[in-house]
């Protein structure tokens, strides 16, 4: 059979990532980090893994980006292994802080993984001018970095792995170093963007109320080394506005997490 | 206008005008210390002389201070990528850094033949170590955050290289520049004097300092210590336009606690 391989390249950068991660672990030094690790996320869903600071959520994240070796044990996204998904393009990153270049502007901020790599960019790659519109930052494609208040620095972030549109966005509390306020914001923004997008999104974070608001699935983890605690469905309605903070199950869900974050100390 | 022309324009006068008193109001006989009038009356005089010779040794240091700039982002570059490269290449860097050039203008001169260029290949050896270090820092001091979202979408070393390392060093270049400036126009003196073209105000300088002619040999401090300020000018005019996103280039707040 004789496809174009064009349109095969189309399809999969359009298709969303089954991850399978099965019996991963990883060590630094002495250091047990990961203990082994199985689980698989559905393509297309929103999964959030909580766990207080230092357990581990980030050296996870990325060694899913492909940013680092697991000690042992395999990480699938798709049929492809993180570092070659990461030469195709194919993980979207968030990362904690905004690393907004200062001497780009907010417009071409957004588009700088587009600038490098540029034989792997989807061959639907648009101009993030739309996005930016729709997060609110019409008025700022000119404006430098240092113009920006933080969560419109994060609105940019979000932008930027947006624009890649890749099949799996990962992010590492995003939303960590903004106000109360600005976070709830942020949520609402993040919410409207991913859905309806396909995209798996694997989200990090340490609030609970964020977890459960945003995720069909949370993933509560233990103190380091890092074993997962408890696995939550959330089958809260979508879209989800603000307003789901006010149902009755989203305080029983965060309850749920609650508890198994308790267990997970002990 | 703007306060900052007026700020050192006044710094000078205000040092030319004590050092006029001193030398009035004492009998300080002119070979220890003369007026700054008689100088630069002098300097007027010759005007059309220090002119041609401060154009030359203004390319002259120019010309040493981009070779300097651009063996030093190679330089930089390397360091900055490998550690074994770096501490390889930084004992070099200090001893040229530390060694008295002048110590080796001649062999240098006999070598390069005369003219400009003994005179290049000298201040650009001199100004490379600052460029080089200044480099490196910037380069390492990019933002972790950035560095690993390049990473996220295998952007190659070149693309780092270009879009994060080198914009990472413009701040840290700037203040090497600022610290070369000096270093290079001082070079550029030495080696003119050292030479055989007859060019240049070390040139100038050299030969009133061989013929005990005093208010030559200060009227080519005068023309110096101008084209320094030209330069810091230049670099002050280049830094506002390259390095606008920088903390550094933002007017001061006023705190309010
Ligand atoms: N490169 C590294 N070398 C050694 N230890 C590391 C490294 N990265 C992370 N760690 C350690 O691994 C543990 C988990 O770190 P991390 O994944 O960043 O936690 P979290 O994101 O959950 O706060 C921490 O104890 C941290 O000190
Ligand atoms: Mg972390």
């Amino acid at each position: 059979m004789v496809a174009d391989s064009s349109i095969v390249e189309f399809l999969h950068s359009r298709a969303m990532s089954r991850i399978v991660v099965r019996d991963l672990t990883k060590v630094y030094g002495d250091l047990p980090v990961i203990d082994p690790l199985s689980l698989t996320i559905e393509p297309g869903s929103f999964v959030s893994i909580i766990g207080p600071s230092g357990c581990g959520k980030t050296t996870l994240m990325r060694i899913v980006a492909g940013l680092e070796p697991a000690s042992s044990g395999m990480v699938q996204l798709d049929d492809a292994t993180p570092a070659e998904a990461r030469s195709r393009k194919r993980v979207a990153m968030v990362p904690q802080q905004p690393g907004l270049l200062p001497w780009r502007t907010v417009h071409a901020n957004a588009r700088l993984l587009l600038d490098v790599n540029t034989a792997a960019n989807p061959p639907d790659a648009t101009d993030p001018m739309a996005l930016l519109e729709e997060v609110g930052l019409g008025d700022f494609l000119d404006a430098y970095p240092h113009e920006l208040s933080g969560g419109m620095q994060q609105r940019v972030a979000l932008v930027r792995a947006l624009a890649l549109h890749a099949p799996l966005l990962v992010m590492d509390e995003p939303f960590a170093a903004l106000d109360e306020i600005t976070r709830a914001e942020m949520r609402v923004i993040l919410a409207r963007l991913v859905e309806g997008r396909g995209a798996t999104v694997l989200f990090i974070t340490h609030s609970i109320s964020e977890a459960v608001a945003l995720s069909d699935r949370v993933l509560v983890s233990s103190t380091r080394p890092s074993r997962m605690m408890a696995d939550i469905a959330v089958d809260l309605p979508r879209p989800r506005s603000a307003d789901v903070e006010d149902d009755p199950r989203f305080v029983a869900l965060c309850a749920d997490v609650r508890h198994a974050l308790q267990a997970g100390r002990a | 206008m703007n306060r900052r022309i007026i700020a050192p324009v006044i710094g000078i006068v205000v040092f030319l005008g004590l050092w006029e008193l001193i030398v009035r109001a004492t009998d300080v006989r002119p070979f220890i210390l003369r007026a700054p009038s008689r100088i630069v009356s002098y300097l007027l005089d010759n005007a059309g002389d220090y002119a041609r010779a401060a154009w030359v040794t203004g390319i002259h240091a120019l010309g040493g201070l981009l070779i300097a700039l651009v063996v030093a982002l190679v330089v930089g570059s390397l360091m900055a990528a490998s550690s074994f490269l770096e501490h390889a290449t930084q004992p070099v860097l200090i001893l040229l850094q530390v060694t008295p050039f002048v110590a080796y203008i001649a062999s240098v001169v006999l070598w390069l033949g005369s003219g400009t260029p003994p005179v290049l290949f000298i201040t650009g050896l001199v100004c490379m170590p600052a460029f080089a270090f200044a480099t490196v820092d910037g380069m390492r001091g990019a933002d972790p955050a950035a560095r690993e979202l390049l990473a996220s979408v295998d952007a190659s070393r070149w693309e780092v290289l270009w879009r994060l390392r080198l914009p990472s060093s413009l701040p840290s270049l700037f203040t090497a520049a600022r610290y070369n400036v000096g270093l290079a126009l001082i070079a550029a003196y030495l080696v003119e004097g050292g030479n055989f073209a007859n060019e240049g105000l070390g040139n100038i300088g050299r030969r009133a300092a061989a013929l005990n002619e005093g208010d030559a040999l200060w009227a080519a401090v005068f023309a110096m210590a101008l084209l320094g300020t030209l330069f810091l000018l230049l670099i002050s005019v280049i830094q506002r336009m390259a390095l606008h996103w920088h903390v550094s280039q933002r007017p001061p707040r006023p705190n309010w606690g």
